[in-house]
């Protein structure tokens, strides 16, 4: 019976030990998870059907299209003006003012100028902040 | 008494000023109290330790309570103690009774800080010397059981704990670290990927991603509703709210607190872990355990309690033994080593005024974060009264920062706050559970090396049972909360059938 207990962990190969054990507990569980909810899971491709057709993709997609530009452009912008932050700056502007409009539903002046107000004065106040103030690193 | 000679008008100002920062930083998703401190620990060069030590009390203990503005009002956690404000606070503010259940945050709050506060003044020494105490089996085991103790918050419990095993698996990837006793190889890791996962995820963008982004996803896949905030989300004009609401919950709020304060002391399990369990606690001894999630004040009350409770718990191992209780705690180090002050079991023994200072400081800041948010709450609350088209891309922008700034300039933690912003989209779709896996990813870590050692140490399984009474009275605290867990999954089910 000790034998069965008893265990010996090499420490070259000690990095390994937790995650395998993590990992069959999950596989075991998943397993169990597959087992129970088999319909449930079986369903799964008209779930997410109506999911996509009841999303509204210009707002979803835009707002990851949007996300996934200003980060991307980010740091090339940084680089050429390196350790001012003003790659987060430039790209915050256009940012906030384009995905604010894509939340926007009713485009009106009177809703535009507050949210370029705000697209022009946020990113540059948070840039002081952090640049000036803080003396923290941005983009 | 000698330690008031060093309470001057500075001193004061810096705790309240520290206090005012410290919320605004609690209140806006993404910030947190731990970068609060971070931001303004240079400034403390200047200002000697216990000025310095002022500011930055100030700042953790507004830091942790400005965590629940946005909880409440807009369900994203303002710091990653305050997960469990949203499962109450939220439901209460979208029923139009938002001022109240910040008022009932902030009291919760302020009442867990004191409590904390006075097991730290009064018990500091014996609490530590119980902490220390712990082995690695022990503080593996209390992991286990925050782990377990996190199916009776699921609703469904196989998903749960499979969620915050996904949560421990996904914190492994990296380097098992050599600073914890690892060996220093790489696991779990892409090919490609070594330079970006090298370090594995960081704590903060994928929490930013799971509660930031996450939430603004899912709010632009259903059109982002104009109106939303003015409309669904009702302040109210306080009414609803009376001290009479903390009728009853005298035990709640004793037991909650000192949960956060006890999770505090134990080093690697504070943080979230604190809120999460007086959560957990107060619904399993509920009599009405089916309202919790729905806008039930007691929840609120643990939550917030228990957070703040976190507050004087974190502190202990701190100034005792040199070892931090959470994250905040372990920036607190770096305002003692800027001083030159080496923090360890002699600490309070060499410097009582300092040690009073610090109590002191501690209690003002709770005194001066309820006041502040009490009478200016509406002044708080009023950031859910600006439109969703202007606030979620200042939020949006806020996060990069957030992500960004947390390990001074890192652009995979950008990345990292997107792919966990689309994974948590995901997730509550597949139906995993979020709070499981933030836990899991928290304290799995922690787990490995604590579960890790034991075994080197000795060698036998049998150890995770025999090593002490502390090891049994765990045990039968995981297998209870199982069982409960079960239990009231069993009692749904069977009151499901029934209506």
């Amino acid at each position: 019976m000790d034998a069965l207990t008893q265990v010996t962990i090499d420490f070259e190969t000690s990095h390994l030990v937790f995650p395998r054990l993590i990992s069959v507990i999950l596989a075991l569980m998943g397993a169990a998870i597959l087992l129970t909810k088999r319909q449930r899971i079986a369903g799964a491709g008209g779930y997410w059907r109506e999911t996509l057709s009841r999303m509204d993709k210009a707002r979803f997609f835009g707002t990851l299209a949007l996300t996934l530009l200003y980060f991307s452009l980010m740091v090339p912008v940084g680089d050429i003006w390196p350790n001012t932050g003003r790659g987060f700056l430039i790209c915050s502007v256009p940012y906030v003012l384009a995905t604010g409009l894509l939340f926007m539903h009713d485009r009106t002046i009177r809703n535009v100028v507050p949210l370029a107000i705000v697209a022009l004065l946020a990113p540059a106040l948070v840039w002081w902040l952090f640049t000036d103030l803080f003396f923290l690193t941005l983009p | 008494m000698e330690f008031l000679s060093l309470i001057s008008p500075l001193f004061l100002c810096l705790v309240v000023g520290g206090t005012l920062v410290g919320i605004i930083f609690g209140a806006i998703p993404g910030m947190t109290a731990t970068m609060a401190v971070a931001v303004c620990l240079p400034m403390t060069y200047s200002l000697g330790l216990e000025n310095g030590l002022a500011l930055l009390l100030g700042l953790y203990v507004g830091g942790i309570s400005g965590g629940l503005v946005p909880a409440i009002l807009l369900g994203i956690p303002g710091t990653p103690s305050s997960i469990t404000t949203t499962f109450d606070g939220y439901p209460m503010a979208k029923a139009g009774e938002g001022e109240k259940a910040l008022r009932i945050g902030i009291i919760a709050s302020f009442c867990g800080g004191v409590v904390s506060l006075i097991a730290l003044f009064f018990f500091a020494p014996a609490l530590a010397n119980f902490a220390i105490e712990f082995s690695y089996v022990e503080k593996f085991l209390i992991i286990l059981f925050a782990l377990t103790v996190m199916a009776a918050l699921s609703s469904d419990m196989l998903m749960g704990i499979f969620s915050g095993f996904l949560g421990i698996f996904v914190a492994l990837i990296g380097v098992y670290d050599i600073s914890d006793g690892g060996n220093g190889e790489l696991r779990l890791i892409p090919p490609g990927t070594e330079y970006w996962l090298e370090g594995g995820f960081s704590l903060l963008p994928v929490l930013i991603g799971l509660f930031g982004l996450a939430a603004i996803l899912e709010e632009a896949e259903t059109g982002v509703k104009q109106g939303q905030t003015m409309d669904d989300v009702k302040i109210g004009g306080g009414g609803g709210f009376s001290l009479g609401i903390f009728k009853g919950q005298f035990v709640n709020i004793f037991r909650s607190s000192g949960i956060g304060t006890f999770t505090g002391i134990l080093p690697g399990v504070g943080g979230s872990a604190a809120s999460i369990l007086a959560y957990s606690n107060a619904k399993t001894f509920s009599k009405h355990p089916e309202r919790f999630g729905k806008g039930e004040p007691s929840g609120l009350i643990a939550s917030e309690s228990g957070n703040n409770g976190l507050t004087g718990g974190a502190l202990v191992p701190l100034l005792s033994l040199g070892i931090p209780g959470d994250s905040t705690t372990a920036l607190l180090i770096g305002a003692f080593t800027l001083q030159g002050i080496q923090v360890g079991p002699l600490f309070i023994g060499n410097n009582p005024e300092t040690w009073n200072a610090m109590i002191f400081a501690m209690l003002l800041a709770n005194v001066a974060m309820l006041v502040m948010m009490y009478v200016a709450i509406r002044y708080f609350a009023m950031v859910v009264t600006i439109p969703k088209h202007i606030l979620f891309p200042v939020i949006l922008m806020m996060c990069v920062i957030g992500a960004y700034t947390i390990n001074y300039g890192i652009m995979f933690d950008v990345w990292t706050l997107l792919i966990f912003g689309l994974f948590g989209w995901v997730a509550v779709k597949l139906g995993l559970e979020i709070a499981p896996f933030i836990i899991g990813f928290i304290l799995g870590p922690s787990a490995e090396v604590y579960f890790v050692k034991s075994l080197e140490s000795f060698g036998d399984l049998t150890i995770f049972f025999t090593k002490s009474w502390i090891a049994l009275v765990l045990w039968v605290l995981i297998i209870g909360s199982l069982a409960a867990s079960v239990y009231i999954a069993r009692n749904k089910r069977a009151t499901d059938q029934l209506a």
